[in-house]
């Protein structure tokens, strides 16, 4: 494996925004992503790498009724998993279950377990809690946070709680791994963090143009944000501020940015000027002792950018470490192409 | 083996593999890719070793016909002949290298055969040489006991005869006023004087002590007769110190000079750092109207202080000189070395910081200024303000430092090599200070106009986009000239040196010069690249937000049919002609790569039009089935063009980015809606309204194009229904649109 090129790639026939890693499957590693097509038929691809690594083997392959915006695996059941659609005009959101005897791939159904409506405005994504089991999810409408309970043996979900966040024109957010009650919401001109229990705001970030946040999955009020304009930054709950580090980021907007899930040094990010950007950063990772860290060197201080992978043909919004093998990766272009890749060959250079 | 080394066919890889197989009891060794055809996938067991031959030869015959059969027969007689020739290879080569080991093992054996005999005759004739060695040695023994002896005692008698001679000699030396020499004869007899003084050479101590008194009075002489020279004063004292003579009464004489000459030296280093302090007191409280007179002052002020630097120095070097010469021990040179030291690294540190403030000074007042008038032509200003102040200084300062080092005064001469350090470590400090400067200017504004509401930040941001645009340009310039310049200087004076200094040293210095060279131009280069960088953030983010706000707010799904080019587009030419000006004053023209003068951009920008409208129709009858497949295709085809590719220091490059990296934005916004067919047809229309307007303005005619398509394409994909509008129909609202512009400033064009 060498140069820009040692990716996987795999197809998808349409546009596609969102792919994520499926968690729960802990005998492959396996990512499942959902194509945008405005008019044709849309579908899910269940993917998985071969056993050699040297494939991507389609798993399973089922038909959604419209655009899906946002999609998100189960942590703890790798057969479910949430999308967020749009029909055109109005938007929804769905919690899915792959139907058991998907052996013959002959485009079975999905089993919808629960649509999650009582929305207002516009739904933007749907968030599981990421560090296990958990009955709790969130939604993040452009006005309004929920906390739904999910029952599966009823296959209902009900809103526990909902608080509207203001005219804020929320997009996104992230739950913290840390902490189930804890949950930051990206919006048009701050970040904010709720407290799930009493619904309130309980910290903000002023800071605009977020578009996308990472919790650092090893380290407790350590974030990071992408930004349009300004890359990547680091943050420091406590002292929320001024981040802790910024990184140069995309020639054009940073759509994209992902902790790993092991090393928590290594960031990766992905943009609209077709390129995934790995970094290897240890401010994050300063406040414990440096020899814990993954990797030793004299010249850390240098370059934070250890590799641009540029081998794209458009933009990339969808970005997905995998937590199985935490050394691989999986990007998405907006042309459907899926290219998994492996951060090893970078990682012994230094 | 050859057959490692010779590129394999087929079959050649597939006998390989049988053989490597046949040689390894492990099956999982032989590789299974080669067997991967379908031809032999039944067939597959003939390579494992659980091969079993009936059951073989029953798949064989119940799958395959006669014919089958037959060509089956073939190809495994071929096979098995093919394998029996290389096992005779095989088992040949083998052969032969056995044979060969055979043969070097039977050499091996007859060489060892009579070497035992020939270690045993070598070691007896090493014995016998060592048994007549020991022989000599016994014999000369005693005759080289006997020489020694001998010349111990003639050293002995050398030395009596010296001790005899002694009150002669020291008569004599009186008589030629060699004290000097008499003191070394009568210290170095000392010691037998005192063994044996008292019995057998008592007449000589006698006679030499007498001698040694008149000598030591005739020195008292000299060291209190005030018309002797210091020097041979100072050379008395020593000569007496050396005889024992009680000096403490003359010391106290002599100290109370040295006192007198250190404070002297001391008020003198005072003074200096004073005057060097001194000089930077007018820079602080200068103001904009007489500044011109100021440093006129300033540099003769400066002029005046490295002048009187050096006659002070001077001064001190010659009565240190002097004092050393009378008192060594005293190490008044070191001291002095060490004071004259700290005068200079003070002098040099001082003048760099007070440029940097001039530097500084002389942005943030044109910078305050142009906030307070808003004056087009303030740019330009501090930009010509801010060259001046750094080139001028820096030259100012290499002039003083060059002065300081063309005199050979002794104190600076040592001094020298300290002294390029600091002037280089100066250079690095300052060029790094005055980065973290820019940065601190332009950061901390930046923060400050985020504080700020909206409405009033925006106004705010073009100020201080202007302000990065001039520190963009001022670090180029550092880059490209006053660097160069600095260091042809320093270069020059630094050859000055090399007469100077030795060999050693010029390696030393020319080892050095290129670290300083890179390190101070590396500086700069990324630093005016992490301006431009930063005004174009600036100014896209301000073109960023209009679009996000005109996207956000419009209901693209049930947009009305369009009816002329949004207002937006307004918006956004307007601010790309105020980026153009504000470019226009500070960054150079780059070379228009002339349309007429290009011929392979003129053809193609003569065939895009045609291709588009063709795109566009075609869309039209065939819609969206093929079209994502479409464009993917055409996007293959087309030559893949760059988008984000480096910003060079012209006015130009810079819109060119801007503008690319807005149209990118756009397309980027318009994925994220959906849109009806009047929506589409609106984004239709106002892309085609920028089309031309945006190509005057960027350089780069096929990625706008390329842009501006991608953003309908993209209008096209996300759209219920892409029908775009008739091409007369486009064409009326344009013309409309540019009736309207022109009623509304007839002046432009």
């Amino acid at each position: 494996m060498q140069g820009g090129s040692s990716g996987i790639g795999y197809g998808l026939k349409y546009q596609a925004r969102c792919i994520s890693d499926v968690k729960a499957d802990t005998d492959h590693t396996s990512f499942i992503t959902g194509t945008l097509s405005l008019k044709e038929e849309n579908e899910v691809h269940l993917i998985r790498l071969s056993s050699d690594g040297t494939e991507l083997v389609c798993e399973g392959l089922f038909s959604h009724p419209n655009e899906i915006w946002d999609l998100s695996s189960c942590p703890f059941d790798q057969r479910i998993f949430s999308t967020v659609y749009s029909t055109g005009e109005s938007y929804g959101a769905a919690i899915w279950q792959i139907p058991e005897l998907y052996g013959e791939l002959n485009s079975p159904q999905l089993e919808k377990i629960t649509t999650l409506d009582s929305h207002v405005g516009k739904i933007k994504s749907i968030i599981w809690w990421p560090s296990g089991r958990h009955d709790k999810l969130i939604s993040i409408d452009e006005q309004y946070i929920s906390l739904w309970s999910l029952d599966f043996s009823k296959k209902a979900a009900q809103v526990q709680s909902q608080e509207s966040a203001g005219l804020v024109a929320q997009s996104g957010g992230a739950w913290d791994p840390h902490d189930m009650n804890a949950v930051a919401v990206t919006c048009e001109s701050s970040i904010q963090f709720w407290d799930l229990r009493t619904m309130k705001k309980t910290n903000s970030i002023e800071h605009a143009h977020v578009r996308n946040v990472d919790y650092n999955p090893k380290k407790t009020h350590i974030l990071m944000t992408a930004e349009d304009e300004s890359g990547i930054r680091i943050w420091d709950l406590r002292k929320p501020k001024v981040p802790i580090q910024e990184l140069a980021g995309h020639t054009h907007w940073t759509w994209a940015v992902r902790c790993n899930p092991e090393y928590d040094e290594l960031i990766l990010s992905s943009g609209t000027d077709s390129t995934v950007n790995l970094w290897f950063t240890s401010a994050s990772s300063n406040n414990e002792s440096m020899s814990e860290s993954l990797v030793e060197s004299p010249t850390r201080r240098s370059d934070p950018l250890l590799h641009s992978y540029s081998d794209y043909e458009d933009s990339i919004y969808g970005l997905a470490w995998s937590s199985r093998e935490p050394w691989i990766f999986a990007s998405l272009s907006y042309d459907g192409r899926v290219v998994v890749e492996s951060v090893k060959p970078f990682l012994s250079r230094k | 083996m050859e057959v490692d080394d010779v590129p394999l066919d087929d079959k050649a890889k597939r006998m390989r593999d049988l053989l490597s197989s046949f040689y390894s009891p492990d099956p999982s060794m032989s590789s299974p890719s080669t067997n991967s055809s379908s031809k032999y996938a039944t067939l597959d067991a003939i390579n494992t070793t659980s091969f079993d031959p009936d059951q073989y030869m029953n798949l064989l015959v119940h799958k395959s016909n006669l014919e089958g059969l037959l060509q089956r027969h073939v190809e495994m007689a071929a096979e098995i002949k093919n394998l029996d020739t290389d096992l005779q290879m095989l088992v040949y080569e083998n052969y032969n290298k056995f044979i060969s080991a055979t043969d070097t093992i039977k050499q091996m054996k007859s060489n060892i055969v009579g070497m035992e005999a020939n270690m045993e005759q070598l070691l007896e004739k090493i014995m016998s040489v060592q048994s007549r060695s020991d022989g000599v040695n016994t014999s000369l023994f005693e005759k080289r006991e006997h020489i020694e002896k001998l010349h111990r005692t003639r050293n002995l008698l050398r030395k009596l005869q010296f001790i005899y001679d002694l009150p002669a000699r020291l008569g004599k030396c009186i008589k030629s006023e060699a004290y000097a020499d008499a003191v070394k004869f009568y210290t170095g007899a000392m010691p037998i004087f005192k063994a044996y003084g008292d019995s057998s050479f008592q007449d000589c101590k006698r006679a030499s002590e007498e001698a040694v008194a008149v000598i030591i009075k005739n020195l008292q002489g000299k060291l209190f007769s005030d018309s002797e020279s210091i020097q041979a004063r100072a050379e008395a004292a020593v000569l007496l110190k050396q005889l024992d003579f009680p000096v403490d009464s003359l010391k106290v004489k002599l100290l109370e000079k040295l006192e007198q000459s250190v404070a002297d030296l001391q008020l003198n280093v005072e003074e200096v750092s004073n005057a060097s302090v001194d000089s930077n007191h007018p820079s602080t409280d200068s103001s904009p109207a007489t500044a011109h007179e100021i440093s006129v002052r300033e540099f003769a002020e400066a002029i005046r202080i490295v002048s009187h630097l050096l006659g002070v120095l001077r001064i001190i070097w010659k009565d240190v000189l002097l004092l050393e010469d009378v008192l060594p021990e005293a190490a008044l040179p070191d001291y002095s070395l060490e004071a004259a030291q700290a005068a200079v690294k003070l002098y040099v540190t001082n003048k760099f910081s007070h440029l940097q403030s001039k530097i500084s000074d002389a942005l943030t007042k044109a910078h305050i200024r142009q906030k307070d008038s808003g004056d087009d032509y303030s740019l330009q200003v501090a930009l010509e303000g801010g060259k001046k102040a750094v080139l001028q200084g820096s030259m100012n300062v290499l002039l003083d430092f060059r002065q300081l080092l063309d005199d050979d005064l002794g104190l600076l001469v040592k001094l020298r090599d300290s002294i390029i350090d600091w002037v280089q470590e100066g250079f690095q400090e300052f060029f790094g200070a005055l980065d973290g400067h820019f940065l601190l200017l332009s950061g901390r504004h930046n923060s400050a106009s985020q504080d700020q509401g909206l409405t009033k930040g925006i106004l705010d941001d073009k100020v201080l986009a202007g302000l990065v645009l001039v520190l963009a340009q001022i670090s180029l310039f550092i880059e490209q000239n006053s660097i160069p310049r600095i260091t042809e200087a320093s270069s020059q004076l630094i050859q000055l040196w090399f007469l100077i200094l030795n060999k050693y040293q010029y390696y030393v210095m020319n080892m050095g010069l290129p670290l300083f060279l890179e390190k101070s131009v590396g500086f700069s280069g990324q630093l005016c690249e992490k301006f431009l960088h930063l005004y174009i953030k600036m100014t896209t983010q301000r073109i960023s937000i209009l679009q996000k706000r005109k996207f956000t707010a419009t209901n693209w799904v049930k947009h009305k049919e369009p009816r002329e080019v949004n207002m937006f587009v307004d918006f956004f030419l307007h601010e790309l002609e105020a980026i153009r000006s504000e470019v226009k004053q500070i960054l150079p023209e780059g070379l228009r790569r002339h349309r007429r003068a290009d011929s392979t951009g003129s053809t193609a920008s003569s065939r895009s039009n045609p291709l588009r409208e063709e795109k566009l129709s075609r869309s039209n009858t065939q819609r969206a089935r093929s079209q994502l497949l479409e464009t993917h295709l055409a996007k293959l085809f087309k030559q893949k063009v760059e988008i984000f590719t480096k910003v060079d220091f012209t006015q130009e490059s810079v819109l060119t980015t801007v503008v690319k990296l807005c149209l990118k934005s756009l397309q980027e916004f318009v994925r994220l809606q959906t849109f009806n067919r009047s929506g589409f047809q609106q984004i239709q229309l106002d892309i085609q309204f920028l089309r031309t307007p945006l190509k005057e303005l960027a350089e780069d005619e096929a990625a706008i194009d390329f842009l501006l398509d991608e953003v309908v394409v993209a209008a096209a994909e996300r759209c219920l229904d892409p029908t775009p509008l008739e091409p007369p129909i486009l064409d009326r609202l344009i013309q409309a649109k540019l009736a309207k512009t022109r009623e509304q400033n007839p002046i432009s064009p």
